[in-house]
C-alpha cells in the first residue's frame, strides 16, 4: 500500500479527482492542441521539401484545391489522434478508479484492524483495574 | 546459486536503504554517458564538448526527472546540429518536436528508450533494445524503440556527411541540402529493417513472457533473440542489405547474457514450488498458480560493542525510571535479581553444561547456589 501511494497511487489520486468526461475531455483538447502544432510542423517540413516545385507551380495550381486538401488531411489527423486519445484516457481513468477502490477498501481494513487493536489494548488494561477495585 | 542469490538481496536491500542517493547517481551517470556519446559522435559546439560543461549538465540532471534529461539531450543535440548547418537542426528539431508532442506524452516513462536505444547502437549492442524492452516495457515501447532508432539513424547520417552538408550556402542551395538529406535519411532501408526487426522481437517477447506457462521469461529470451536474427537475415536479403552475421549472433549472444541479468533481478522465481489454487469471493472464482520467489535470508550482521559506550535506547530507558519513583524501585529491584541471577545462571551452565571443565569449588558454588535458588522459588 506504501508502495502504491508513493508510485502509481499519487497519479491515480490526481485522476480520480475528474469526472470521467471532465478528464476525457481536458485530454482530447490537449490532444488537438498538440496535433495542430505537430501538423503544423509537418506542413512546414513538406513546403520546405518541395519548396521548388511550388514556387515553379504556384502561379498555375489551384490554390483552393490545395488549401481544401491540407485541410482535409489536417481534420483527419486531429480525428484519428482525437479517437486514440478517447480510447487510451477512458481505459487510464477506468484502471485508475478501480485500483483506488481496491486502495480504498485496504485502507479501510487497515483502519479497522488498527481500532480492533486499540480497543483490545483498553480492555487488557481496564481487567487489572477493575481487579484491583476488588 | 546461494551466492547469487545473497549478493542479490543485498544489491536490492542497498539500494532500498540509500534509494535517496542511488536514483540521482544512477541518473547522473545516464546523463554523463548520454552527453559524452553525442559529443564523441557529432560534438561540433566546441564550447559545449568541455568536459566541465558535460560534467555540469550531467550534476543538474541528476537532480530532475529522468524526462528532463531527454529533452537536455535533445537540446545539446540541436546546439551542435546548429554550429554545423542549419538545414540539420530544422529536420531534427521537426522530429523531436513531433515525437514529443505526438506521441511521447502518452507514455512519458518510455521517453528514456530514446536515450538508451541511440546509446547501444553507439556501445554496439544494438539488440540488447527489443529483448529488455520486451521484458520490461508494454506494446506501445515498440513506437519508443523505434523513435530510438529514427534519431540514431538521423544523427549518424548526419555525422557521416558533416562534409556535405556544413558550409554556408545561398538560399537555393539551404533548400537543395534539406531535400537531399530528408531523401535520404526518412528512405534508409536499414533504418527501416532495424524498426521492424525490433518491433516484431519487442511484441513476440512481451506476449511469451506474459504467459502463465513455466520458464516463460527464458522462452520468451530466446524465441525474442532467434527472431531478431531471423527478420535481420530475411530483411537484409530482402532489402539487399549487407549484414554481418557473425556481429549480429555475437550482438544477440550479449542482449540474450544482458536479459538474462535483468530476470535474475526482476523475475527470480522457484518454479519447483509452484501451487495452484482456487479459492472465489462474492463477486468471482479464482483458479491460481502461485509460484513463489527465490529469496534467501541475508545474515544481518550484528555489531557489539564491548567498550565503556553507553547505549543512547538505554540511556533514554534509564533516564525514564529515574523520573519514575515506582520505576526507579522496581528497577533497582531487577538489577539486584539480575545481578544475583546472573552468578546462579553462570554456576547452573558451569554444572550441567560443562560439568566435565567445572572445578569442585564452582561445583560447590553452584550446588549451594541451586538450593538458595530452590529454596526461594518454595518460599514465593
Amino acid at each position: 500500500m506504501a508502495s502504491y501511494e508513493k508510485e502509481e497511487g499519487k497519479r491515480n489520486m490526481r485522476i480520480g479527482t475528474y469526472f470521467r468526461g471532465d478528464y476525457i475531455a481536458k485530454e482530447v483538447m490537449k490532444s488537438i492542441v498538440y496535433g495542430t502544432i505537430a501538423y503544423g510542423i509537418m506542413v512546414g517540413m513538406y513546403l520546405a521539401y518541395d519548396f521548388e516545385v511550388l514556387m515553379e507551380e504556384v502561379y498555375s495550381m489551384d490554390l483552393l484545391t490545395f488549401g481544401k486538401v491540407i485541410l482535409e488531411r489536417y481534420l483527419i489527423l486531429i480525428a484519428v489522434y482525437s479517437v486514440i486519445t478517447y480510447i487510451v484516457y477512458a481505459l487510464r481513468h477506468r484502471a485508475a478508479r478501480r485500483k483506488l477502490r481496491i486502495y480504498y477498501n485496504n485502507l479501510r481494513r487497515l483502519s479497522s484492524m488498527y481500532k480492533k487493536e486499540e480497543s483490545d489494548a483498553a480492555d487488557a488494561e481496564s481487567v487489572p483495574k477493575k481487579e484491583r477495585t476488588k | 546459486m546461494v551466492f547469487l542469490l545473497q549478493a542479490r538481496e543485498r544489491i536490492l536491500q542497498f539500494y532500498s536503504k540509500y534509494d535517496n542517493f542511488c536514483k540521482p547517481a544512477l541518473k547522473f551517470l545516464l546523463a554523463l554517458v548520454t552527453l559524452i556519446l553525442i559529443n564523441g559522435s557529432i560534438g561540433y559546439s566546441r564550447s559545449l564538448t568541455n568536459f566541465a560543461v558535460t560534467l555540469v549538465l550531467a550534476l543538474v540532471c541528476s537532480f530532475l526527472p529522468v524526462n528532463v534529461t531527454v529533452v537536455m539531450a535533445a537540446g545539446i543535440v540541436l546546439l551542435h546540429l546548429y554550429a554545423l548547418s542549419l538545414e540539420s537542426v530544422i529536420i531534427i528539431a521537426a522530429l523531436f518536436l513531433v515525437m514529443f508532442l505526438l506521441y511521447f506524452r502518452f507514455t512519458p516513462k518510455d521517453a528514456v528508450l530514446l536515450l538508451l536505444t541511440p546509446m547501444a547502437f553507439k556501445l554496439g549492442i544494438p539488440y540488447v533494445v527489443p529483448i529488455s524492452t520486451g521484458l520490461l516495457g508494454t506494446p506501445a515501447s515498440v513506437v519508443s524503440a523505434g523513435c530510438g532508432v529514427v534519431v540514431y539513424f538521423m544523427l549518424s547520417y548526419i555525422s557521416g556527411s558533416a562534409a556535405q552538408t556544413s558550409g554556408e550556402g545561398v538560399d537555393a542551395e539551404l533548400i537543395n541540402k534539406f531535400r537531399y538529406l530528408l531523401d535520404d535519411m526518412m528512405f534508409n532501408k536499414q533504418m527501416i529493417l532495424y524498426i521492424a526487426a525490433f518491433g516484431v522481437t519487442i511484441i513476440c517477447v512481451y506476449f511469451i513472457r506474459r504467459l502463465s506457462k513455466d520458464h516463460s521469461w527464458t522462452i520468451a529470451i530466446s524465441a525474442g533473440a532467434l527472431l531478431d536474427i531471423l527478420v535481420m537475415i530475411v530483411g537484409a536479403l530482402y532489402f539487399k542489405l549487407s549484414v554481418s552475421i557473425g556481429g549480429l549472433i555475437l550482438g544477440s549472444i550479449v542482449a540474450v547474457g544482458v536479459a538474462f541479468v535483468i530476470k535474475f533481478f526482476v523475475f527470480n522465481v522457484d518454479y519447483s514450488r509452484t501451487e495452484r489454487v482456487q479459492f472465489e469471493d462474492d463477486e468471482y472464482y479464482y483458479y491460481v498458480k502461485a509460484i513463489p520467489k527465490n529469496t534467501v535470508k541475508v545474515n544481518d550482521r550484528k555489531v557489539k560493542k564491548i567498550n565503556g559506550t553507553v547505549d543512547p535506547a538505554k540511556k533514554s530507558r534509564e533516564s525514564r525510571r529515574e523520573k519514575n519513583p515506582e520505576r526507579r524501585r522496581q528497577g533497582k529491584e531487577d538489577t539486584v535479581k539480575e545481578k544475583k541471577d546472573a552468578t546462579e545462571y553462570r554456576m547452573h551452565r558451569a554444572l550441567t553444561e560443562r560439568d566435565a571443565q567445572a572445578s569442585s569449588l564452582e561445583r560447590d558454588t553452584a550446588a549451594k547456589a541451586r538450593a538458595n535458588r530452590e529454596r526461594r522459588r518454595n518460599n514465593q
